[in-house]
């Protein structure tokens, strides 16, 4: 399972860290099938503590006055560099 | 020996800061006047490095400021450092960094907590006028204040805006601040709060002047005290102490009564599925682009990405990210992901009903005093997880806390939590400040 | 060529701000990475704010695709990897989406939408090196990340290639005159294409840009999928790229599994309530749509069915300028004639809009006045409309600076008396009833005289000056 999902999420891990983690991720997910025993039949979801409502931004223009290339070291005539696709 | 000497002196002996600033830079008059406010390293200040504690924003220098460091730099406040942290808050004792790793001054072989561990050390030790910005998502601000023995308070959720936090998880964190007393906290809680533009989610409410109810009699004040919050699994020390601070309530004409939070034990997965599953998206725009760690441009953007986030995350961050992407996957996201949200409706139940009955509630910060770092390095995972069995549930319910300074067991010191409700700052500094002072 | 056909078009809505910041959404002519900020860029600390003229602009669509809107929406984190993903995640709606269960009438049949939706576009990568394939590395440009999209996605009733052709066009017509989009904005308008033969495997082709691209690459994908069929090879599910340059598919990776988005509700920001009393009051300012506006030019101006559906299908922009030229004018026969049979030819035939060509209902109106003060003749202004297409100045100038004026009566006898003189043997022939004569003494007037006079005019002229010969009742006409 680690692998899988390791490789989904970008991270290249060790065998070394595979295997650990492989056992430490199993303590945790079975903890947390504790979850199970709740009986949320009917019950909403909360994605908020509080659910807040309607909260809109008019659709005006305006001008950030920055260099968004200042944090990068890849860049080439003011585009990002990035890398191949394959 | 100026403030910014006496920095590097705390830093030199108790690692508590990531960056110390070059200069003090203060503009004006306000609340702040005279005031170095120190910025835990997950909140943006411009031109300042800005790590979150972790190596794949090694060098970042944020292009604006965080809204409450703006405010605090408008109330004429001068911004310190930026204090060591927990890699992007994960972690209770502040031992998750590749940078420094902060001490408890009380016991320099102890943890101060975390994951806001630097704030608490320097709020302990400085002598001169400090505050500190620090950041809770499920009671990294109470943890370290209750084991260094300060004041740390963590609003309602939305109360302050995140516009600037370097995310951990978006629907729990929250930023607050720490302080030397409970008035102290509560001027900097008045001034970083507040409606923000920038922020979708935060509160409008208005905003009272918190420090103001430091002081005010608890007469009346129905203080409840929950029951699962002082079963097994808290060390008897602790217990023993808040329980003597929930007494010299009751002395000052508090009326203290029993309650049940019965979803308390549900919490813990309920809050630590949620949070990581979204930071494990938070996350995700840590590849070496355009900001933060690089290496050099080669390979494939998979191998590439994979390379940069493999070198830059520790230990700790690599298991969230595989934990939280796994509970949003097809075929495990109901029951981890769509199940946890639905306890978490179970637990802010909870507290709405026994908020029907009592005002604010009364319990221990953390469930045993700083531990030894010998101590934490023997934990599984799994075992530092469940130390913030007693903060999961507020933080999960977005609710307001503070831990004030208790009292001390084994020389090491104790926090109590109050916890009121939503928007409820005012009673909760009031019955804090009364704690203090009893 | 028959295909099932599902499409997914994505279209970039007309707002002045991006979906989640306030950065300016113009793209013509910007340097790189100038219209960019934390938000779009996904700098860490930096979180997004819902553009109030998006929403309205997909419920507009929502409603025009006869769609059922949902009582609110939420947005969703869309989680995968890529080098224009600044936050390798994009912000869209997953589980409450915008609209659903709505058609498209193509032909008489109904083409069903699933679900419209709100999402932010992602950055624009430049290949260096070669294709998406084999580029060494890439440029990227943030100034589209974050441009509000609308996702339209139909079900697969799309039975083939040509009539995926004609919904987009349908589409397209319909979103311009909803005023939602600009069609002439580079790239305004992609589409994804699910495509299937014979009850095989799906293969999705990615990010067609431009309606005739899309049936060139749902006719090569086809063709593929029948020639695999009919050799007995199964057609594998995956998900290929289509080349514009040379007119074929090329498979981007093999899709065994459907890949994990691992969608979350966005936790930074809230639900929108889509309110009776708001939607009521977004429909309330939405303009006529297609078909509506082709019934009312029939109803108010008279004129057929087939010009009104020519003018409203090239686009919202000619519908208001034969309008606009109708109120100026009168007469709105007339200036549908010209307009469909002989502006749009000129234009189509130089490939310009109504925009780029600078004309102006002032001036169109301008050059149908001028026939009707016999300034000029029909057949001149057939051919000055050309003209006038290309540059937009005005005619009167025109007919000025090429001496198109016609000619003055007494001017004209005096070039036909010179020609009949000059010619005794056609005059003849003329008289002796022969009707080509005639032709040819109208030739040669008309060889010196050129667009200065009218044929039937010189016709009539001759006729007066030698009399009928007989054969002219066929001849003057």
């Amino acid at each position: 399972m680690v692998r899988r999902v390791a490789e989904a999420a970008r991270l290249s891990l060790t065998d070394e860290e595979l295997e650990r983690y492989e056992q430490q991720l199993k303590v945790i997910l079975e903890a947390f099938r504790m979850l199970d025993e709740v009986d949320t039949g009917g019950v909403e979801p909360s994605f908020h503590p509080v659910e807040l409502e309607d909260v809109l931004r008019e659709d005006k223009a305006s001008k950030w006055v920055w260099d968004p290339l200042a944090n990068s070291m890849h860049k080439e005539d003011g585009y990002f560099r990035g890398p191949r696709i394959q | 020996m100026s403030v910014l000497e006496q920095a590097h002196r705390i830093n030199h002996r108790y690692r508590a800061f990531n960056h110390v600033a070059e200069a003090l830079e203060a503009e004006g008059g306000g609340r702040l006047a005279g005031v170095a406010v120190s910025v835990k390293d997950n909140v943006c200040v411009k031109g300042m490095p800005s790590t979150a504690g972790s190596k794949v924003l090694e060098g970042y220098r944020p292009p604006f400021d965080a809204t409450v460091v703006a405010k605090c730099r408008l109330e004429g406040a001068a911004i310190l450092g930026k204090t060591a942290q927990d890699e992007f808050g994960f972690g209770t004792f502040n031992v998750n960094t590749p940078y420094s790793v902060p001490l408890n001054p009380r016991d320099t072989e102890r943890s101060p907590g975390g994951s806001s561990g630097g704030a608490a050390v320097v709020t302990a030790v400085a002598d001169f006028p400090h505050l500190a910005i620090a950041e809770s998502t499920g009671g990294s601000i109470s943890c370290p204040a209750s084991f260094c023995g300060v004041v740390g308070v963590t609003p309602t959720y939305g109360r302050t805006s995140r516009w600037g936090l370097i995310d951990y998880a978006n629907s729990l964190d929250k930023i607050g601040c720490m302080g030397k007393t409970v008035r102290d906290a509560a001027l900097l809680l008045s001034v970083i709060s507040g409606p923000d533009r920038y922020d979708s989610t935060v509160l409008h409410a208005p905003v009272e002047d918190y420090a103001a109810r430091a002081g005010e009699p608890v007469e009346g004040l129905r203080v409840g005290v929950p029951k699962e919050y002082f079963g097994e699994g808290v060390d008897k020390g602790v217990s023993d102490v808040v329980w003597g601070g929930v007494k010299r309530l009751e002395d000052q004409g508090a009326d203290v009564r029993e309650v049940s939070l019965p979803f308390t034990r549900y919490s813990l997965s309920s809050y630590y599925i949620i949070a990581m599953a979204e930071a494990s998206t938070n996350l995700a725009k840590f590849c070496g682009l355009r900001y933060g760690l690089h290496l050099p441009l080669e390979g494939s953007f998979d191998e590439y990405f994979s390379a940069v986030r493999s070198v830059g995350f520790g230990d700790e961050a690599k298991r969230r990210i595989i934990l939280g992407t796994y509970a949003r996957m097809a075929g495990y996201r109901d029951a981890y992901y769509l199940k946890a949200l639905k306890v978490r409706t179970r637990v802010i139940m909870d507290f709405r009903r026994v908020y029907n009955d009592v005002d604010v509630l009364a319990a221990p910060s953390m469930p045993v005093v700083a531990p030894r770092f010998d101590e934490i390095a023997e934990l599984e995972p799994i075992q530092h997880y469940m130390m913030d069995i007693l903060t999961v549930a507020p933080n999960l319910a977005g609710v307001p806390m503070v831990s004030v300074p208790c009292g001390e067991s084994d020389g090491m010191p104790v926090g109590l939590h109050v916890m009121a409700d939503y928007l409820g700052e005012g009673d909760m500094i009031r019955a804090a400040a009364a704690v203090e002072a009893s | 060529m028959e295909a099932t056909i599902g499409l997914e078009v994505h279209v970039r809505l007309r707002t002045e701000s991006k979906l989640f910041c306030g950065c300016s959404t113009e793209t013509v002519g910007a340097e790189p990475n100038m219209n960019t900020c934390p938000i779009c860029l996904g700098y860490p600390g930096s979180k997004p704010m819902v553009n109030r003229r998006a929403v309205e602009h997909g419920v507009r669509v929502a409603k025009a695709l006869n769609c059922g809107l949902a009582p609110m929406v939420r947005f969703s984190r869309k989680s995968y990897f890529y080098p224009d993903m600044p936050k390798n995640y994009q912000i869209t709606q997953y589980e409450v989406p915008l609209a659903e269960g709505g058609y498209l009438t193509v032909n008489g049949e109904r083409i069903r939408i699933r679900r419209v939706h709100l999402e932010e576009d992602p950055a624009r990568l430049v290949h260096v090196g070669g294709d998406i394939t084999s580029s060494r590395y890439n440029l990227i440009d943030h100034n589209r990340s974050g441009v509000p999209l609308a996702e339209i996605v139909t079900e697969p009733d799309i039975g083939d290639t040509k009539e995926a052709r004609l919904f987009l066009e349908k589409l397209g017509v319909m979103l311009d005159h909803l005023g939602v989009y600009d069609p002439h904005a580079e790239g305004s308008l992609r589409v994804d294409a699910n495509v299937s033969v014979d009850g095989g495997s799906r293969v999705e082709v990615k990010n067609i840009t431009g309606f005739r691209n899309v049936e060139k690459a749902l006719n090569f994908e086809a063709v593929r999928q029948w020639s695999m069929a009919g050799m007995g090879i199964d057609v594998s599910r995956e998900t290929r790229h289509f080349d514009a340059e040379t007119g074929s598919t090329s498979s981007l990776r093999k899709k065994e599994q459907e890949e994990d988005y691992g969608y979350i509700i966005e936790p930074d920001l809230v639900k929108i309530n889509l309110r009776p009393e708001w939607v009521q009051e977004i429909v309330a300012t939405m303009p006529e749509l297609p078909d509506q506006r082709t019934r009312r030019l029939v109803e108010q101006y008279g004129i057929s069915g087939f010009q009104a559906g020519v003018i409203v299908n090239t686009g919202l922009e000619m519908s208001l300028f034969y309008e606009e030229c109708c109120r100026l004018y009168g007469d709105a026969e007339t200036v549908a004639n010209w307009l469909v049979t002989y502006l749009l030819k000129s234009l189509n035939y130089m490939g310009l809009t109504l925009k780029e060509s600078g004309v102006k209902p002032e001036t169109f109106v301008e050059l149908l006045t001028l026939i009707d003060e016999g300034v000029i003749s029909e057949r001149t202004a057939k051919e000055l409309i050309k003209d006038y297409a290309a540059s937009g100045e005005s005619p009167r100038r025109i007919v000025e600076e090429k001496g198109l004026a016609l000619m003055g009566m007494e001017e004209l006898r005096a070039v036909v008396a010179e020609v009949v003189s000059m010619n005794p043997d056609a005059v003849d022939d003329y008289l002796g009833g022969t009707g080509k004569a005639s032709e040819y003494l109208v030739g040669q007037v008309l060889r010196r005289v050129r667009a200065r006079a009218d044929p039937n005019v010189v016709r009539k002229i001759i006729i007066e000056m030698l009399g009928s010969n007989g054969d002219n009742a066929s001849v003057a006409q």
